[in-house]
């Protein structure tokens, strides 16, 4: 690594270590900071609005405490370490919260949330459970509203070109992001996974402006790299939910696996699908979120009439992103207490199967005392498929 | 693949009430008889779930419901549900997950395997559905996932899923300012629903046998509330034990003259209880709430051991999925399928204005106050079971509300006079913890030093407002 390369790393370290320095400062110039939880949540409104949205994130290395007082501990604990990190004030510097239906846990625990935190805004937004017309007429009219709940908070009109012009820097976000992957194409790739999941996990820390400026610098670091920071190996690919800790991919890393794509949260499956500019922005907005976003939280019908077919069509992104990286071997990473996960792993297993691509099912706890396990069955299935 | 071991038969519930007793044949009498329909091909048969306000559609045109939520409860009831828990685990699904889906899946994937019903079956086992309508409500997760999974052993079986969002409790908003587009919104997938029902009966909706069985409901909604309310009775004739039981008819046979005559009897049974001065324990020392969480099926038992120690359960919210329509203020509209849609906005945020008049007060919290009031409670039972956050995540927060309000210490209210009182307004709970059906979480000797500790606060508590 050269003296500037490191640099830019050494930023993103900092705020990836210090999750929220920079809100804190930015705060005391008094901008406003909405904390949001889950992929489904329309940022481009909170832009939008003036206030910067900031993804909420747990830790694997703090122990639940607090949080289990006020929620139980059947609920993933991926959310409770959430939820426990936000009751022991890490994010006081917050102005609200925003949480979607992207759970039961989520939707049962709102009035906990919105209660016990010291925020002055909170907003629920409700997600269909289905993709449909008439589904998607009511999120357009679910996202106005959500629109006018903030334009209450801020005092301040959200007019359709300010929803456009939000709409266009998120999008050049996720470009940004694109082509930090396009980076992990090579072999071994140019940037490494844990290098990846720490530089997104920071952006969604930032005002997007700044998150998309930090993005070009690492993209102009990396393309500048003669050489990759990984030795060649297993091209594997991560699938599952929220990862905002880099623990696992850099256990894969260090045992010898390159970490190339992805589907996780605040991977791929935020930063890939783009909102279409033009017509009406709420609209395009609840087509993005609702219809792009390829949650299991989202019922999607059978439309083939096989099992086949079914999974071809629901889980066809992994397909794609499989034979555009190269990948040689996934790990389906889910946490204990997930449902929408939970219920796939079967049919993500058979999906797995029909591309001849080798899958370890992960079920974990969101801890770093889980690290020793893991360990020993990634490094075994990486002896497998090496 | 693990199977086949059964857990010893539990000794059964002693019921309070004749109508009570009554439920077990019924229930049979349902199963058998989806298996019946099935053979004789006469009617479409439908997995589905309950709490969806589609019975009356589903009754309108002869599609007989199979509620896969029951035949899980059934199998824990037994204690059988383990060799089909095990099973799904063996296919790759957690134990953490839905034990009712789990429970499900599992039975399905087998009596897939095999080409019959797996060997003894519950009472003769789960029919395979024509088709299987799913609903992706606000809450509850598995219910838009549990037959996708299932298709992957019954791949010739379709899905319709309806979506049934409602408006979030949210404290600085009126929710009346979104329900027109929550309305239209749930019409619109109810008419699909009927829609896709059609083209798999092959029969055209008849909307004035609809428009009858959707009134049928709504006076069985508020006989039901009638109902409930004797309970209010000192000592209480009914407890939730038995009404573990008289759920069935609520949430299984709503939209049947069946249900309806069911609860004009079981009213009557109580009213007589009631001039008898007859209550569920003979001598009643404690009125207790079940305030949240499913039961365990296979340990329904502890309501008897409650009773032993002369707690009665006067009021449960659990399953109570029903509320008085004369206080809903619903609009008035003569399509029934609208008011299914209102009927359905109408129970969700029942308890919204109420929540909204009592400062940390929030839906759930509100009519766990108001049943504590109205019932004269003096303490909460709550049941977390591990495998079901629909229903359970949020207790404990509900409790640490509730206990801003029922302080362990002497409060001064106004009285009705006018005057100062001092009132004792404490209130203990208590949580028991095992699952729905999977008995391997349930210890029977610590939920009942639980019970027995629990009832040993509660004396004390009785002792110190006698002195």
């Amino acid at each position: 690594m050269g003296d500037k390369q490191s640099h830019i790393f050494d930023t993103v370290k900092n705020y990836y270590n210090n999750y929220g320095l920079r809100a804190k400062e930015l705060k005391g110039e008094g901008k406003q900071f909405i904390g949001y939880v889950c992929s489904l949540v329309p940022l481009e409104i909170i832009t939008a609005s003036g206030c910067t949205p900031f993804r909420v994130r747990g830790s694997v290395h703090e122990p639940i405490t607090r949080g289990d007082t006020l929620l139980e501990t059947i609920v993933c604990p991926y959310y409770r370490s959430v939820f426990d990190l936000s009751v022991k004030g890490k994010y006081n510097f917050l102005s609200g919260l925003v949480i979607p239906h992207g759970c039961d846990s989520m939707v049962r625990s709102f009035s906990a949330w919105s209660y016990g935190l010291p925020f002055s805004y909170f907003h629920f937004v409700n997600i269909p459970s289905v993709c449909d017309e008439s589904s998607l007429e009511f999120f357009d009219a679910e996202l106005d509203a959500f629109r006018k709940s903030l334009e209450k908070f801020t005092g301040k009109a959200i007019t359709e070109e300010h929803l456009r012009q939000a709409i266009r820097v998120h999008n050049e976000n996720r470009d940004k992001v694109r082509a930090l992957y396009e980076m992990r194409k090579a072999d071994p790739p140019l940037i490494s996974g844990t290098e990846l999941t720490m530089t997104l996990t920071a952006g969604s820390s930032l005002p997007i402006e700044e998150s998309n400026g930090l993005f070009d610098q690492i993209l102009t670091e990396v393309k500048g790299r003669g050489k990759s920071p990984l030795k060649k190996g297993p091209r594997i690919f991560i699938d599952g939910a929220c990862l905002d800790n880099i623990e696992l991919i850099k256990l894969v890393e260090e045992l010898g696996g390159n970490v190339v794509a992805d589907t996780i949260c605040n991977g791929a499956r935020d930063h890939f699908p783009k909102t279409e500019m033009g017509g009406d922005p709420i609209s395009a907005l609840s087509r993005r979120y609702l219809g792009k976003i390829n949650c299991p939280k989202t019922y999607r019908e059978n439309k083939a009439g096989t099992f086949e077919g079914d999974i071809a069509s629901r889980f066809g992104d992994i397909g794609a992103y499989t034979k555009e990286y190269k990948v040689e071997g996934a790990i389906l990473y889910v946490y204990k207490y997930c449902d929408p996960f939970g219920f796939e792993v079967p049919a993500r297993k058979a999906y797995y199967q029909s591309l001849n691509i080798p899958l370890l099912p992960l079920e974990d706890v969101y801890s770093s005392g889980t690290i020793g396990q893991l360990r020993t069955r990634v490094q075994a299935f990486l002896e497998m498929i090496g | 693949m693990a199977e086949e071991q059964k857990e010893a038969k539990p000794k059964k519930r002693m019921t309070a009430t004749k109508a009570a007793a009554s439920i077990g044949p019924m229930v049979k009498e349902f199963i058998t008889g989806t298996l019946q329909a099935k053979a004789e091909g006469k009617y479409k048969v439908a997995y589905t779930f309950i709490v969806c306000h589609h019975e009356e559609i589903f009754r309108a045109l002869d599609v007989i419901p199979v509620w896969t939520e029951n035949f899980a409860g059934i199998c824990g009831a037994k204690r059988d549900a383990e060799r089909f828990l095990q099973r799904a685990e063996s296919l790759g699904f957690s134990r953490s997950l839905c034990t009712y889906a789990l429970c499900g899946i599992g039975f399905d994937q087998w009596r897939e395997e095999l080409g019959q019903m797996p060997p003894e079956a519950p009472w003769g086992g789960q029919v395979r559905p024509d088709f299987m309508i799913s609903s992706g409500q606000i809450l509850c997760d598995p219910r838009s996932k549990w037959y996708q999974a299932s298709q992957q052993f019954m791949p010739d079986v379709p899905i319709y899923n309806i979506d049934l969002p409602y408006p979030l409790f949210q404290e600085n908003r009126d929710h009346r300012e979104v329900l027109g587009y929550y309305h239209q919104y749930i019409v619109k997938q109810l008419r699909g629903l009927v829609a896709f029902l059609e083209e798999q009966t092959k029969k055209k909706m008849d909307y004035d046998r609809l428009r009858e069985l959707v009134n049928l409901s709504d006076r069985t909604w508020n006989l039901i509330d009638e109902t409930y309310k004797l309970r209010r009775a000192a000592p209480c004739p009914m407890g939730t034990g038995d009404a573990m039981n008289t759920m069935v008819p609520i949430n299984f046979m709503m939209a049947t003259q069946k249900a309806y005559d069911f609860f004009v009897d079981l009213k009557k049974e109580l009213e007589e209880k009631i001039a008898r001065g007859e209550g569920e324990v003979e001598n009643e020392k404690y009125r207790l709430m079940w305030g949240g969480g499913l039961p365990a099926w296979y340990a329904l038992n502890d309501f008897n051991y409650f009773n032993s120690k002369g707690a009665s359960f006067p009021v449960e919210t659990t399953y109570r999925m029903v509320a008085p329509l004369n206080e809903m203020d619903l609009p008035e509209t003569k399509d029934p399928i609208e008011h299914l849609a209102w009927r359905w906005l109408g129970y969700w945020t029942f308890w919204y204005d109420k929540a909204k008049k009592r400062p940390g007060s929030e839906p759930d919290v509100e009519r766990l106050i108001n049943w504590i009031e109205e019932y004269k409670i003096d303490g909460v039972v709550m049941h977390e079971a591990f495998s079901c956050r629909t229903w359970h995540v949020g207790l404990i927060w509900q409790l640490h509300q509730l206990a801003k309000i029922y302080k362990p210490i002497p409060v001064y209210m106004i009285g009705k006079g006018g005057q100062k009182e001092k009132v004792y307004r404490e209130l203990p709970s208590l949580i028991l913890e095992s699952d729905i059906i999977d008995i391997t979480s349930y210890s029977e000797v610590d939920t009942r030093n639980k019970i027995d500790a629990f009832v040993e606060t509660l004396e004390s508590i009785q002792s110190n407002r006698a002195t």
